[in-house]
C-alpha cells in the first residue's frame, strides 16, 4: 500500500510545490453528495453534543441537587468558582498532567511506532503483545495497578530501595508519578501506533538517498523520520492535551483524587462537585472551564503547527 | 482509547444532564399514575446481602397481587444514583438508606412518605425495633424510615497472636494501654494499627470515637445542628491533639495513606500478622471470614473502643451504622402495600435469614435467635454492646448530608498526613 501509493503519486511532482494537489478537484462535483448526507451525523451531533452542551452552560448559571427544580443564581457559581482554591490548583495539575504526559509518551511513542513499522523478524508479535493494555479497559488497568502498588502486598513491598516505605499514593509526587507511569503505559501503545501508520507512509527512496550521501540510522532519524512525522506528532499531541484533561477514571481509582486534594485534576473536580456534592451548577461551571481550555489548546495547537493548512509531508505531494 | 473516551464521555455525559434537566421539567406533572401497574420497585444497595432481600420479596411476592422487583445498584455509586433518579417518574418506590443526612435531602425536597400513620394503625412498625437504632431515621419528629437488615457497631479488632506473642494479654481498655500497646508493637517491627486510609473513611471512625469519648455525642449532635461554634471548644482541640499524638506515635506506620480497606489492603494486614489492630465496622468479620474461616474463628480478636480518663462521653457509647433503613417514596403508586412489605422487616423469617448470613439486626426479637448465628459468640457480645449503649452515633458521613461527604472525608485524610493542623481541620468542618 505505501509503496504502491508512493510510485502512484509521483508523476504528479512535475507540478511544482504550488500547484499542490493536483487529484482533488476534476469532475467529481456533480457526484458530489448534498447536505442531505451529512444529516444524520448533524442531527447526533447537534442533539448529543449541542444540545447538551447548552443545557451545561445554562445550568452552571443554576443550583440544582438533582431534586426540584434548578433555580437561577445568576454568577454565584461562577464568583465561587474562581475563588476555589481546589479549581485554580486543579487547572494547575491538568497542564502538569498534560505536559508530563506528553514529555514521556511522545518519545517513547515515536522509536516504538518507528521500530514497529520496520520489517523486523519478530515485530509482528512483540507488536502485538505490546498493544496490549490499549484493549484493556482503563477501569480494569486502575485496578490492577492499585493492586501491584499496594504498599504491604505489591511491588513496593518487594522492591524498597525503590520504593521506600512504600507510600507511593500517600505523596504527592508519588501519586502524579504513578498517574502518569500508568497514563503512559496504557497509551503510549495508542500513539505508537499512530506513529507506526506515519512511518509506513515514508517512502523508503529518501532512506535510500540519505545512505547513498552517508547518512547513519541516527542522522536518518533526525533528518528524515522526525520531520516526515511532524503532522502525526500533531495530531498525536492534540489527542494527549485533551485525553489529558478528560482523564478520570485513573484518577477516581488509583488515588482518588488524593492525598488530600493532591491529584484532584480539573475533570475529577467536575465529577465531585456534581456526583459526589450534587452541586450540578458548579459541576457544569467546571464542565464550560474544560470545553472552553480545550478548545482553545486545540486551536492553537493547529494554529501554531500550521497544522490547518494540512499541507502534507510526503514527498512529491 | 481515553482520547476517543472524551468525545464519547462528552456525549453521554451531556446526554445524561440532558435527560436530567428534561425528566426535571416533568417531574413536576408526574405522578402515581405514570408508574407501572402492579409494581412496586426496590432500589438496594448491591452486594452479597442482596440473596436475603430477594428471599423476602419472594415471599412476599407469592401472596401480594403487587409484585416487588429489587434494583441492585452498585455499592459504591449507589447515593449518587439514587440522587440523580429521586425527582424523576423512574424514582423507585421503596429505597434502601442510612437514615440520617442521607435522606435529610429528600425529606426537604418533600419525597419521603411519612409512617407515621401507618404506625398507629401498627404500632409494631416502631415497637419490634431497639429505640436507638430507630430514631436515626426520624426527622423533626416524623418517622421516615424502617430499620432492615443489620447494625454495624465501629469496634477494635485484634490479631490475638500477635498480641499474645508481643506478650499483651488484654485489649486496650483505657487511651494510656493503647499507646503502650502501639509502642511495644512498634518496637517489635510490627505496625501497630492497620489504618485503610486511601478509602478515607476508615480514618473518619477514630475522629468519631474520640470526639465521642472525649467531649460527648452532644459535640458532634451540636454542629450538626449548624453550631459550628463547638468545633473551636477545648475537648475539639483535645481529640485533635490525642488523634496527633496516636499518629505520631507511629500507630499507624508511615504508608497507610496507600492502603485500602476495601482492595483487601488492611484487612490482610492484620490477617497476616503485619499488624495488631484495625478500628472497623462489624463487617471486619464478614470480610475476614470470607479470606480466611478459621482465621475469624480463632485468631480474630474484637473490643470496645478504649475509654478516655476524665473525657465526657461514656465509655459505652458507640459510633458506626446504627442500621440501614427502608424508606418510602411519596409518590408511590401503591403505598399500602409498600407498608406490608415493611412490615416483614420484624418477622421471625427476616431476622433469622439476616443473622445467617452474620448480619445483626435490631428487633427486639433478635436475640432469641442469635444462637443461630454465624458466630453466635459474635453475634451476642454485638447485640449486647448495641443494646446497652448509651448513645449510638451515626459515622459522620452519613449524619450530614451528601454534600458534606467529600470536606469531611478531606479533611480527616489531610490530617491524619499532617498536610493540614488542628486550625485547618477545624476550619473544614466550620465550612460545613
Amino acid at each position: 500500500m505505501t509503496t504502491t501509493l508512493a510510485n502512484r503519486r509521483r508523476p504528479a511532482r512535475a507540478g511544482g510545490p504550488e500547484k499542490g494537489r493536483p487529484t482533488r478537484r476534476g469532475g467529481s462535483t456533480s457526484s458530489r453528495p448534498g447536505f442531505v448526507w451529512a444529516l444524520p451525523a448533524t442531527i447526533f451531533f447537534g442533539l448529543f453534543a449541542l444540545v447538551p452542551l447548552v443545557a451545561v452552560a445554562v445550568l452552571s448559571f443554576t443550583t440544582w441537587s438533582g431534586l426540584g427544580d434548578p433555580k437561577f443564581v445568576g454568577l454565584k457559581n461562577w464568583e465561587a468558582l474562581f475563588e476555589d482554591p481546589v479549581m485554580l490548583q486543579s487547572l494547575w495539575l491538568s497542564l502538569l498532567f498534560i505536559a508530563l504526559g506528553i514529555i514521556t509518551q511522545t518519545p517513547l511513542s515515536i522509536l516504538l511506532g518507528v521500530w514497529a513499522a520496520g520489517n523486523q523478524k519478530n515485530r509482528a508479535i512483540l507488536s502485538a503483545i505490546y498493544f496490549v493494555p490499549l484493549l484493556l479497559s482503563s477501569a480494569a488497568i486502575s485496578v490492577l495497578w492499585r493492586a501491584l502498588l499496594d504498599p504491604n502486598f505489591g511491588l513496593p513491598g518487594q522492591l524498597s530501595w525503590l520504593f521506600g516505605d512504600g507510600n507511593v499514593l500517600g505523596t504527592q509526587t508519588g501519586a502524579i508519578a504513578v498517574l502518569i507511569f500508568v497514563g503512559m503505559w496504557q497509551f503510549t501503545p495508542f500513539h505508537t501506533l499512530i506513529y507506526q501508520g506515519a512511518a509506513r507512509q515514508i517512502p523508503p527512496v529518501l532512506y535510500q538517498a540519505a545512505s547513498i550521501d552517508g547518512a547513519g540510522t541516527v542522522r536518518q532519524f533526525f533528518s528524515i523520520t522526525l520531520p516526515q512525522l511532524k503532522n502525526s506528532i500533531i495530531t498525536s499531541v492534540i489527542l494527549m492535551v485533551v485525553g489529558g484533561l478528560t482523564t478520570f477514571e485513573t484518577v477516581l481509582i488509583l488515588t482518588n483524587g488524593g492525598p488530600g486534594t493532591g491529584t484532584t485534576i480539573t475533570a475529577f473536580h467536575m465529577y465531585q462537585e456534581a456526583f459526589r456534592r450534587f452541586d450540578f451548577g458548579t459541576g457544569s461551571a467546571i464542565a464550560l472551564v474544560l470545553v472552553v481550555i480545550s478548545t482553545a489548546i486545540s486551536f492553537a495547537v493547529v494554529r501554531v503547527s500550521g497544522y490547518d493548512k494540512m499541507r502534507s509531508s510526503m514527498e512529491g505531494l | 482509547m481515553n482520547n476517543h473516551g472524551w468525545v464519547a464521555r462528552t456525549i453521554a455525559g451531556g446526554a445524561a444532564l440532558a435527560l436530567g434537566l428534561t425528566m426535571a421539567g416533568c417531574s413536576g406533572g408526574s405522578g402515581a399514575s405514570s408508574r407501572p401497574e402492579n409494581e412496586l420497585h426496590v432500589a438496594m444497595y448491591g452486594d452479597a446481602g442482596n440473596v436475603v432481600e430477594q428471599k423476602m420479596i419472594d415471599a412476599f411476592n407469592a401472596t401480594s397481587e403487587v409484585k416487588i422487583v429489587l434494583d441492585k445498584i452498585p455499592g459504591a455509586e449507589y447515593q449518587s444514583k439514587l440522587q440523580t433518579i429521586m425527582d424523576t417518574p423512574t424514582a423507585p418506590d421503596i429505597f434502601f438508606n442510612w437514615g440520617g443526612g442521607s435522606i435529610k435531602s429528600f425529606v426537604d425536597a418533600d419525597l419521603v412518605l411519612p409512617l407515621d400513620d401507618f404506625i398507629k394503625e401498627d404500632p409494631q412498625l416502631k415497637d419490634a425495633f431497639l429505640p436507638s437504632v430507630f430514631e436515626t431515621a426520624v426527622i423533626d419528629g416524623k418517622s421516615y424510615g424502617v430499620p432492615m437488615r443489620g447494625t454495624q457497631p465501629v469496634m477494635l479488632f485484634n490479631n490475638s497472636k500477635v498480641l499474645a506473642d508481643a506478650g499483651i494479654s488484654n485489649p486496650p481498655a483505657t487511651w494510656e494501654e493503647l499507646l503502650e500497646d502501639v509502642k511495644i508493637l512498634k518496637d517489635k517491627g510490627i505496625t501497630p494499627i492497620a489504618l485503610g486510609a486511601g478509602d478515607r473513611w476508615p480514618t473518619l471512625m477514630w475522629f468519631e470515637y474520640l470526639y465521642d469519648r472525649v467531649a460527648g455525642e452532644g459535640l458532634f449532635q451540636k454542629a450538626l445542628e449548624g453550631d459550628s461554634s463547638v468545633w473551636e471548644s477545648e475537648e475539639s482541640r483535645k481529640a485533635l491533639g490525642m488523634l496527633r499524638e496516636l499518629v505520631d506515635a507511629g500507630a499507624f506506620g508511615t504508608n497507610f495513606d496507600s492502603v485500602k480497606f476495601t482492595d483487601g489492603g488492611s484487612p490482610a494486614l492484620l490477617a497476616s500478622g503485619k499488624a495488631g489492630f484495625e478500628l472497623m465496622g462489624s463487617w471486619e468479620y464478614s470480610t475476614q471470614q470470607s479470606n480466611d474461616a478459621a482465621f475469624a474463628a480463632d485468631v480474630l480478636g474484637y473490643s470496645e473502643f478504649p475509654k478516655i480518663e476524665g473525657g465526657k462521653g461514656d465509655e459505652d457509647n458507640l459510633v458506626g451504622n446504627t442500621n440501614n433503613f427502608y424508606s418510602i417514596h411519596k409518590n408511590t403508586r401503591y403505598p399500602e402495600a409498600a407498608r406490608d412489605f415493611l412490615k416483614l422487616m420484624y418477622s421471625d423469617q427476616f431476622v433469622q435469614e439476616q443473622v445467617a448470613i452474620g448480619n445483626l439486626p435490631t428487633t427486639t426479637n433478635t436475640e432469641k435467635f442469635l444462637d443461630k448465628a454465624a458466630d453466635p459468640e459474635y453475634a451476642k457480645y454485638q447485640f449486647s454492646l448495641v443494646k446497652e449503649a448509651p448513645s449510638f452515633q451515626l459515622s459522620w458521613d452519613q449524619a450530614y448530608p451528601p454534600e458534606a461527604t467529600v470536606t469531611i472525608l478531606t479533611a480527616v485524610s489531610q490530617f491524619f498526613s499532617g498536610q493540614i493542623d488542628e486550625d485547618g481541620f477545624i476550619k473544614a468542618m466550620q465550612s460545613l
